[in-house]
């Protein structure tokens, strides 16, 4: 039984079918890597999985758990993170703040208003931890939104893992990285793999056959074929509708 | 309640309806296209109303006091937008609040030191003092029909400069989309500055028209701002059309409220129940709309933006 | 400021509450008798604004509607004195928690939009009570209603009615403010300050933001409901025009002025713009303009508002 499991799911946006009953297994320990030429829906079904948009059919089980009819933000409850393609981060708050913020939504109760958050220990602890994970901790007092590219990405996963996931949702992780700070991302990814399933969305090819146990082919809001690295590569409609397209492009 | 008094107040909702839209539809554009909350619009109404009623004393002649309101009030509103309102365009909708507000406590009390705190009695032209025999049993005052025609005319005009001009096309675009017409090279200064003044414009005819039939005074700005909002959020902000339309609905429930609410309530309810009812009712009926419309539809009916 | 003189802003508050609390024993030696009322209204639409304060610049929800609760507020007091009730802690308790769930009923549909559709939904709400306190006319419809004889505090605070009444504000002012600040730096305030600057990640990262913004929106509502309960005993009159949308503009206004999600913007803002009013119509019947002019003048040259140039003042200073 696999870890997570999406079962039929459809998006429409008017006549467009975004999303063409996608089927998706992501096993535990498992890196899945999701590619596709633009336009095929990746961002969609992240969207979809992280219950950011409603999807018009099909179900999401997490772990055992159905997750299809809950809001986002209980889906994260029951483990499932994800970082965006725009990294998302606080951009006016120092680093230590951002991950605050993050580890606070997981441990114990937001509605506490009276006493001093930055006074518990037990949080600023678990924030320095992260830190540390994600390679953070020189830059912990500076605002998120003068940090480089590369370091906001970083800390972008770091807010997602603060939930401790079960799967972690990546969208494009590497988009608009230099090779240096690709590389740093892609070893950090490889090291995530003991704490948590993975689904990656990505275009750069390289780290996809580095990083993916497994790697699915969207084309036009459907899954073409799944399998190993070399399964896809071989895949001989796979050569025609997306390396033929990426490579033109 | 006959036929006829349902018929009058239809054609009642349907003038206070029009006059709605030639203030929204300023304000619309204003806030589709430059991204601006703009309190201050209804002062240049008042401003319309205000010099429409004393030229018209003056002069005697209703069709220079029209012209000569929208004149000056364009003419105002140019020197406005020149001075502050450019410099807010980019800016978050919470400044423009603020600065726009402090432009309303401007202008009444410029309005107070010209025309005084009285409020003025605008008299409608001699011409069209009297009622038209609309049909057997329905007298109608021809004045209103004066304003139904011309609100007709002005969304018809407005309709052909919109969808059939060149300056009409930047508009649309404008609207639709700022950054891409930035990008297509359009003179976005320039048409912000036009698409201000013409609002201004059909703002100040507005004001102008509705001087006879309502109290000229400080404040009237205010008080007509919020039903103008209204239309523009039900109609979707940006949309000419959706202003129309939203315009027009606003006017019949407003009209068909105040008018028909209290009666139906007093045959249903006890006197004293229905005495504080109706009008409370009467006046919340296009809240009610606005909020049932954003509940089905969040961008209003005619979202100008996909 | 509270950063470069640590003791300064340990000690001002302290100091300004002396002040005010003090007030009212020494202005009839300067003659100034009128302006201990004045202070208490101060006070009174203070404690207002701070709630404003609290979900707008924190919670970044843009609220043009606040003047409502406060007329709930102020209604719900006219509603008991028109039952018989003469209890002044029951009339304002009974304020802050009928505007509570106003508010809450608000809120639920209202938080539901976004941006210049919250503004115009809150807005909306704010007009139907409006026109309903106008169509009551058991409560006196478009008149108003007097409140003839003055709410009973309690036995031994009854005797100089004026002054205690100004003391109890200032100890609800103080409390509320103090009440507010404490929140901004807990768990919840970091939350609702996460939700005003990135509402998606914060979805995305597991926080409930409806009910956490819904609950801001309800204790702001129910506070400014108090205020317009105190506001009600303060005028001994309340009418509907308390709850006319420029007052909900006004508030907002007095808040940006002061400063927008600073600690001290609310009570700064109120008292500046007060003041200046006061002062103003001494002079001339001429008033709105010149505070007209000064909103521009703090749009185009102090954005942040008077709290964020004081801070930016004393940092200079400070660095001499």
């Amino acid at each position: 039984m696999s870890l997570f499991r999406a079962e039929g799911l459809v998006k429409r946006f008017g006549g467009l079918l975004a999303t063409d009953h996608v089927d998706l297994a992501v096993e535990a320990g498992e890196i899945h890597a999701l590619i596709g030429p633009n336009g095929a829906g990746k961002s969609t079904l992240v969207n979809l999985i992280s219950g950011l948009l409603p999807a018009d059919a099909g179900r999401i089980v997490l772990d055992g758990i159905e997750l299809t009819a809950l809001a986002p933000h209980q889906r994260s409850r029951h483990g499932l993170a994800r970082c965006f393609q725009i990294t998302s981060v606080f951009r006016n708050d120092s680093v230590r703040d951002n991950l605050l913020l993050a580890v606070q939504a997981h441990a114990g109760s937001s509605f506490r208003c009276l006493a001093r958050r930055d006074a518990e220990h037990a949080l600023q602890q678990r924030a320095e931890a992260l830190a540390q994970r994600v390679g953070l901790t020189e830059v912990l007092e500076r605002n998120a939104g003068t940090l480089a590219h590369g370091v906001q990405k970083r800390l972008d996963v770091a807010l997602a893992l603060a939930s401790q996931p079960k799967l972690l949702l990546l969208d494009e992780p590497m988009a608009g990285m230099g090779p240096e700070d690709s590389q740093q991302m892609i070893e950090l990814i490889r090291s995530l793999r003991r704490e948590t399933a993975i689904l990656l969305i990505e275009h750069d090819m390289d780290a996809v056959f580095q990083l993916a146990d497994r790697i699915s082919v969207l084309v036009y809001g459907k899954v073409l074929t799944s399998g190993d690295a070399a399964h896809v590569k071989g895949h001989p409609e796979v050569q025609s509708v997306y390396l033929g397209t990426e490579a033109a492009a | 309640m006959d036929a006829i008094f349902v018929f009058e107040q239809l054609l009642n909702g349907l003038g206070y309806g029009l006059m709605l839209f030639l203030i929204a539809a300023g304000l619309t554009l204003v806030f589709g296209i430059m991204d601006t909350m703009n309190l201050a619009h209804g002062s240049l109404y008042m401003a319309g109303a205000y010099v429409a009623a004393r030229v018209h004393e003056a002069s005697a002649s209703f069709a220079l006091a029209v012209a000569v309101a929208v004149a000056v009030t364009v003419a105002v509103a140019a020197v406005l937008e020149f001075l502050v309102i450019r410099r807010l365009y980019r800016r978050d909708h919470l400044v423009q609040v603020l600065a726009t507000f402090g432009i309303i406590l401007i202008a009444d009390d410029a309005v107070k030191a010209i025309w005084g705190v009285a409020p003025l009695l605008a008299s409608t032209p001699a011409a069209l003092a009297g009622p038209v025999q609309l049909f057997e049993g329905l007298p109608y005052p021809s004045y209103r029909l004066l304003l139904i025609g011309a609100g007709l005319a002005v969304a018809l005009g407005l309709y052909l400069l919109v969808n059939n001009t060149r300056v009409g096309m930047l508009v649309r675009a404008g609207a639709s989309n700022r950054q891409m017409a930035e990008f297509m090279g359009v003179r976005v200064g320039a048409v912000f500055a036009f698409v201000f003044a013409l609002g201004a414009g059909l703002a100040a005819l507005a004001g102008a028209l509705m001087a006879p039939i309502s109290s000229v005074q400080i404040g009237m700005g205010e008080a007509i701002l919020i039903p103008a909002l209204v239309v523009i959020v039900i109609g979707g902000i940006g949309s000419v059309r959706g202003a129309f339309v939203a315009a027009l609905l606003v006017g019949l429930v407003d009209t068909a409220g105040r008018a028909f609410l209290p009666p139906a309530l007093r045959a249903v309810l006890p006197p004293s129940v229905a005495a504080d009812l109706g009008p409370a009712l009467a006046g919340i009926a296009m809240y009610v709309l606005m909020a049932a419309v954003l509940t089905l539809k969040p961008a209003g009916l005619f979202p100008a933006r996909g | 400021m509270h950063e470069r003189f640590p003791g300064l802003a340990r000690r001002l508050p302290w100091l300004v509450l002396a002040l005010l609390a003090a007030f009212p024993l020494f202005a009839p030696a300067f003659g100034l008798e009128y302006y201990v009322g004045f202070v208490r209204r101060v006070l009174i639409v203070a404690i207002a604004a701070t709630s404003l304060n609290f979900i707008l610049g924190y919670g970044g929800m843009a609220a043009l509607g606040h003047a409502g609760f406060i007329g709930v507020g102020a209604y719900t007091v006219v509603a008991l004195v028109e039952a018989g009730f003469s209890s002044a802690w029951l009339a304002w308790g009974g304020a802050a928690a009928v505007a509570g769930l106003a508010a809450a009923a608000i809120g639920a549909v209202s938080l539901r939009t976004r941006g210049v559709y919250f503004i115009m939904i809150t807005l909306a709400f704010a007009q139907m009570l409006y026109y309903l306190a106008v169509s009551l006319r058991t409560w006196g419809g478009d008149d108003g209603y007097g409140i003839y004889t003055p709410l009973e505090m309690g036995v031994w605070l009854d005797g100089a009615h004026a002054q205690v009444f100004y003391w109890v504000v200032l100890a609800i002012a103080a409390l509320v403010f103090a009440l507010f600040s404490r929140v901004a730096h807990s768990r919840y305030g970091q939350a609702l300050r996460g939700i005003r600057d990135n509402e998606t990640r914060m979805v995305a990262l597991g926080y409930p933001v409806y009910r956490l913004k819904l609950a801001g929106f309800v204790a702001a509502g129910a506070v400014a409901g108090l205020a317009g309960g105190l506001l009600a005993s303060h005028n001994a009159f309340v009418s509907p025009g308390m709850m006319h949308w420029t007052q909900s503009a006004l508030l907002l206004v007095m808040v940006m002025l002061g400063g927008l999600g600073r600690r001290w913007g609310a009570p700064l803002g109120v008292a500046l713009w007060l003041t200046l009013e006061e002062a103003l119509k001494m002079h001339t019947d001429y008033w709105h303009w010149p505070l007209g002019v000064l909103l521009l003048l703090v749009v185009f040259h102090a954005p942040q508002g008077v709290a964020a140039l004081l801070e930016r003042r004393a940092g200079k200073e400070a660095a001499r």
